[in-house]
């Protein structure tokens, strides 16, 4: 492999590389703005000048790629001097407001203002000042904060395929925009969150909830489609506040779709039931576990059961449920079921051209590898119904069986069910989920599963031993 | 090894003793400066730098605190709990503002924190109760101290 000089350090590089990722790779950060490893590179924001040598000018390592002997310092004294300019004059209308800036503590112009700027600003001019216009539901724009990187541009441009953010104006007056100032039509729009360098595109659904440094990560998968992306789950105090996408090149890149960014809600919402219940006359009553799990085994008592089992189990699950039935319910007629239309992988294929699947549910390609059969028609003769999804699978229509539902179910589903044991969320337990490509990913728990939520293989315990409520 | 002081038979009474005792006694009762008042008609004068009860500080009858969370963040004893909104006049402010006294211990971190010069610590050092006090924020905005 051909050999650069890096700060005096002699590096190999794989040719086509630019000089932020060859610097990267042996641990020299290149500070940069507009730079995003998956969009096209621009060398716009002029802050990863480096010093070349026999070049007379500062080059921006994000547009040049290093070539054999070539003699690159990142931290002379001109380049330190560039990167302080450069600082300067983005901070010339960069207002203040980092205590109300949602993306504070993770801001890239704030860390590079530290690492290479200067504490204090030259400016006594007014600032320029814009009126925002509402940009959609998923994003709130600030533009008084931007820099124009036009990573947002980009990203519609070359990701989302859809030419919506544009810049209008020129030089200091220069605003990003939507053409016409329309609302953002992209299902990816929370992508533009994550690439802007600054606070000028945040969340609505993030905002002002939580400032990020009180935020616990945990990298799990994301369990909207049988893509399996990617994510971080960023929780505090055992809530879920919000999800981003985390860097598998194999699979989602550095992006996420909305639908997974905010699949989360459900898992802290109100309406999920966390007692065993039991449901009467719509009516649902808390009760004990030893009593619900009484009522629900003496529903299923020598009747023929129907047990649909949602692809959004993981596959521990589903290999502890495929040796529990026949010893312990030989009259369970076994399915699995997830999205309505998608009943097995042969009818599961690309919902769009960037991430989405059309099956909804994490694991449908896992259950059917151990075996499970896809649910069409409740077979003739069942009398009772077994119910075990996580949070993702729809429940099929159940044709006025008495069910039994173990899991996570919301209120409103309560009036298909007799009995309903509170199960864990994606987000609650540990496991394994397989992608549509074959992919084995590990999803992991976040947080402990609220109320009197148990874990799947806990229940099934409980329903083996323990004794029924009053027997000696 | 104890070893024993031997003392003259006058000192074995003790009487001059007790006397010697109690003149200074008397000396300091009549003639020495007090240092005690009479606390709640005489009180005291902190410096203005006392770190007491908690206030909010105001502009034109608007709270200068925007919620960043800066003196959650710091206080050790994480007394402070805050919840942020918006609203017309202003982008963020904190829509609860709590102080759990019991916790608090005074050491004046958020007051350095802040960056609007919203949550300041007063010279007012009379807060005990009978209940356990949580300071909300229409307490801590009213609660201007003796300052």
């Amino acid at each position: 492999m051909p050999k650069c000089i890096i700060d005096g350090r002699e590096v190999e590089f794989t040719p086509g590389k630019n000089i932020i990722e060859v610097a990267k790779e042996v641990g020299i950060s290149i500070p940069f703005f507009c730079y995003h490893p998956g969009l096209s590179v621009v060398a716009q924001c002029r802050m990863c000048a480096v010093e070349i040598e026999k070049m007379p000018k500062l080059q921006t390592a994000c547009s040049t790629v290093p070539t054999e002997g070539m003699v690159i310092k990142t931290k002379s004294d001109r380049v330190l001097q560039a990167q302080k300019a450069t600082m300067e004059f983005l901070l010339i209308n960069h207002p203040l407001d980092c205590p109300i800036c949602d993306k504070a503590g993770e801001c890239d112009l704030q860390d590079n203002s530290f690492g290479f700027g200067d504490a204090y600003s030259r400016y006594t001019e007014e600032r320029r000042t814009y009126m925002d216009l509402d940009m959609g539901p998923v994003i709130k724009k600030n533009m008084n904060r931007c820099i124009h990187c036009t990573r947002c541009i980009r990203f519609g441009d070359e990701i989302a395929g859809i030419r919506e953010m544009v810049a209008v104006q020129r030089g200091n007056n220069t605003e990003i925009t939507t053409s016409d100032g329309r609302a953002l039509e992209t299902d990816y729009a929370g992508n533009y969150a994550d690439i802007c360098p600054t606070g000028s595109l945040t969340l609505h659904d993030f905002r002002f909830k939580k400032r990020v440094w009180f935020l616990t990560k945990t990298a799990t998968v994301c369990e909207g489609c049988s893509r399996g992306c990617n994510i971080d789950l960023h929780h505090d105090a055992g809530v879920i506040q919000r999800c981003t996408p985390r860097e598998n090149l194999a699979i989602n890149k550095y992006w996420i779709c909305d639908e997974g960014r905010f699949n989360f809600h459900y898992v802290n919402d109100e309406s999920r039931i966390t007692d065993p219940v039991l449901v009467e006359a719509g009516h649902l009553n808390s009760v004990e576990w030893a009593s619900g799990l009484d009522q629900a085994r003496k529903l299923m008592a020598g009747k023929k059961a129907l047990v649909l089992l949602g692809s959004d189990l993981t596959q521990e699950e589903g290999k502890l449920l495929k040796e529990f039935f026949p010893k312990h319910l030989p009259n369970a007629q076994v399915f699995h079921f997830g999205t309505p239309g998608v009943s097995d992988s042969k009818s599961d294929a690309d919902a769009d051209k960037i991430l989405k699947r059309k099956s909804k549910t994490a694991n449908l390609h896992g259950m059917e590898s151990l075996g499970f059969k896809p649910f069409e028609k409740a077979p003739a003769g069942c009398e009772v119904a077994l119910v075990i999804r996580g949070g993702r699978a729809v429940v099929p229509a159940l044709n006025g069986l008495r069910a039994i539902g173990i899991g996570v179910f919301q209120k409103e589903h309560a009036k298909d069910f007799s009995v309903i044991l509170p199960g864990a969320s994606f987000a609650e337990k540990d496991g394994t989920v397989v992608n549509f490509a074959g992919h084995e990913q590990k999803v992991a728990r976040a947080i402990t599963p609220p109320g009197q939520s148990k874990l799947l293989p806990e229940v099934l315990m409980m329903w083996i031993n323990q004794k029924a409520v009053g027997a000696a | 090894m104890l070893v024993k002081k031997k003392k003259n038979p006058l000192q074995e009474i003790y009487l001059i003793e007790i006397l010697k005792g109690l003149f200074i006694t008397i000396k300091n009762m009549l003639f020495a400066p007090k240092v005690t008042i009479q606390y709640p008609e005489q009180r005291r004068n902190y410096s203005e730098r006392f770190r007491g009860m908690h206030y909010i500080k105001a502009t034109n009858g608007v709270e200068n605190c925007t919620a960043c969370m800066l003196c959650p963040t710091v206080c050790p004893a994480e007394c402070i709990h805050i919840e942020a909104g918006e609203r017309a006049d202003k982008e963020k402010y904190p829509v609860k503002f709590e102080i759990d006294v019991l916790r608090c211990c005074f050491c004046g971190m958020c007051e350095e924190a802040c960056p609007k010069d919203a949550i300041k610590l007063s010279t007012i050092y009379e807060m005990s109760t009978t209940h356990r006090e949580v300071y909300d924020k229409a307490f801590l905005v009213e609660q201007r101290g003796s300052k």
